[in-house]
């Protein structure tokens, strides 16, 4: 496996929302809310999304970029109020429409990293995010470090 | 961000709550692209439909409405395009749900905020109408792109809750297509046929789209027709906007900024110039496959369709009928369905088993839920956005011309 070794921070653009950390869901894939999701049920439900068929709630979903229309910026919202988002949002490259529903929702949220960070972290690894102070730690790696 | 004197005045709450958490929120958007101040604004574009909003969204609209006037004064001119539901034909697509309902509350809550609702699609040409080079709040994609690419105003996207801020505040955080570098062209296309129906330029705009893929790009696209016709300028864009997060484009000697090369270039290099062929389209198209399979619904939807396609529809079904099999849905603005009425393509379209259907869009009225509640798998539609969307929602879209979908309705299977 590649990628940075446990406890190294990845830094980004300065972003938005509380600092949070969780575990990591990530693939090399975009994300709009509308296009994608299963919000009632809290499931990828796009088949040719490379996480269809998996439970992003509760999880710091790290994706390549943000696609679609409007709705992300309501429905984040709605998401946080139905206890079914996402921990924290990492893309390499947001929109508006997700900066404005992140900070509508107060979801975290960054892009613009030194790396494509959807190759520097893997599913399951513990990330910490501050978007206030423009950086990502990988904690622990999944199923390397203890 | 660089704040003026009334906008520190409004962070402070000298001008209402409604003011202060609308520039509190657009600042910590602006500060996250880099914007260096905030510019004014006097049209307003507001993205509410019933379903993206969601019951939070709908109390937050409530709780501003709620607020004494002197607490929520607007600063601009703002249309919702909240479109509301048809209550006939949703007895129909969405039993036991009363959706008009839900939407009237939402009507209520923007009327006493002061937005006035519209019913047709894309507000960009019908109901308001910024300036060339002027800085507008619009809210939904294919708004924007139209404003940016084909009018030439300056916007981002601005979604519902940013543009619902722009209203108190008469103002948007200037970055991204508000700037003069970020209009440029930075990929060159050039198409080597002429898309035949609205699909097809779909299809262009969906291959741009995700080629691209980036918020940031700007295609400029040389065409072979000598200039396209809005509608089908309007089915790339938004398919630029749906597949691809793009909110701007060119298309030489046809859109107001790009009056040849280099001043969408401004003299600088963009790249090779990439083809897209007519077999690159039929490729997109046929790549959604379902052709022979039964088709449970056809949709003709996003944008709702003008009263010369509800003709053409109507013209398609005469003599004809349905397969009973299969439901044909045919989305309109209200306005639009009444003329159709007038004119007696209503009736055509009813007579031969089809459902006009005014209001929002089939993606964004409960299209999920209306497919678990019919068992619906196959839709056909025109409208490349449609099938990018409902896939998600667990369709098996084939996207295709107005003429073939018809066709598929009257034989209840997906015709080459």
């Amino acid at each position: 496996m590649s990628g940075p070794d446990a406890g190294v921070a990845i830094r980004g653009h300065v972003g938005i929302g509380p600092a949070v950390r969780g575990i990591a869901l990530v693939a090399a894939d975009d994300f709009s809310t509308r296009y994608d999701l299963d919000r009632d049920r809290g499931v990828f439900s796009r088949p040719s999304h490379k996480l269809f068929g998996e439970s992003y709630v509760g999880r710091i979903l790290v994706l390549n970029a943000a696609k679609g229309g409007v709705a992300s910026a309501w429905m984040l919202r709605d998401m946080v109020t139905m206890e079914k988002a996402p921990l924290a949002l990492l893309l390499n490259d947001a929109n508006p429409v997700m900066a404005q529903g992140a900070a509508f929702a107060n979801l975290p949220l960054m892009d613009r990293f030194e790396g494509d960070i959807t190759q520097a972290v893997r599913t399951g690894d513990l990330l910490y995010v501050d978007p206030a102070g423009g950086v990502v730690t990988i904690e622990r790696r999944n199923g390397i470090d203890g | 961000m660089k704040l003026s004197s009334l906008e520190l005045a409004m962070l402070d709450g000298a001008h209402g709550r409604a003011a202060q958490w609308a520039i509190e929120y657009q600042q910590r958007v602006g500060e996250f692209f880099d914007a260096a101040d905030f510019v004014p604004v006097r049209l307003v574009h507001i993205s509410t439909d019933r379903e993206t909003i969601g019951d939070s969204g709908l109390r937050f609209i409530e709780e501003l409405a709620e607020m004494p006037p002197a607490e929520r004064k607007p600063r601009a001119s703002a249309f919702a395009d909240f479109r509301g539901f048809d209550e006939e034909a949703f007895r129909f697509l969405l039993p036991g749900r009363d959706l008009a309902g839900e939407s009237e509350q939402a009507v209520t809550a923007l009327g006493r905020l002061g937005i006035a609702a519209s019913h047709a699609y894309v507000n960009d040409h019908s109901v308001t109408a910024p300036a060339f080079g002027e800085a507008c709040g619009y809210s939904g994609t294919p708004s924007v792109i139209y404003m940016n690419s084909f009018v030439g105003a300056r916007c981002n996207f601005e979604a519902g809750p940013s543009t619902l801020a722009a209203f108190f505040t008469g103002r948007v955080p200037r970055y991204g297509f508000h700037l003069n570098q970020a209009r440029r062209a930075t990929h060159a296309i050039r198409l080597d046929f002429t898309p035949k129906h609205v699909a097809e330029w779909g299809a262009v705009g969906a291959i741009i789209g995700r080629k691209l893929n980036s918020y940031w790009s700007v295609p400029a696209i040389e065409v072979a027709a000598a200039r396209p016709a809005v509608l089908s300028l309007n089915h790339m864009a938004l398919n630029l906007a749906s597949y691809g997060s793009i909110a701007m484009c060119h298309v030489i000697g046809v859109t107001p900024e790009a009056p040849d090369w280099q001043s969408v270039t401004a003299g600088q290099r963009i790249g090779t110039l990439d083809t897209i062929t007519r077999k690159d389209v039929r490729d997109f198209l046929d790549s959604w496959g379902g052709v022979g399979e039964a088709v449970d619904v056809v949709a003709l939807s996003t944008p709702q369709l003008g009263i010369v396609e509800i003709g053409e529809v109507a013209e398609l079904l005469a003599g004809r009928k349905v397969h009973p099999d299969t439901t044909l849905l045919v989305y309109a603005p209200r306005e639009v369905k009444q003329a159709a009425a007038a004119i007696g393509y209503a009736k055509a379209i009813a007579d031969a088993g089809g459902l006009l259907v005014h209001g929002h869009d089939f993606f964004a009225t409960f299209a999920k839920e209306i497919r678990e509640s019919h068992g619906w798998q196959r839709l056909m539609t025109h409208s490349v956005k449609v099938a990018n969307i409902c896939e998600g929602y667990g369709y098996k879209p084939t996207p295709a011309s107005i003429r073939r979908c018809i066709d598929s309705a009257v034989a209840g299977k997906v015709l080459p």
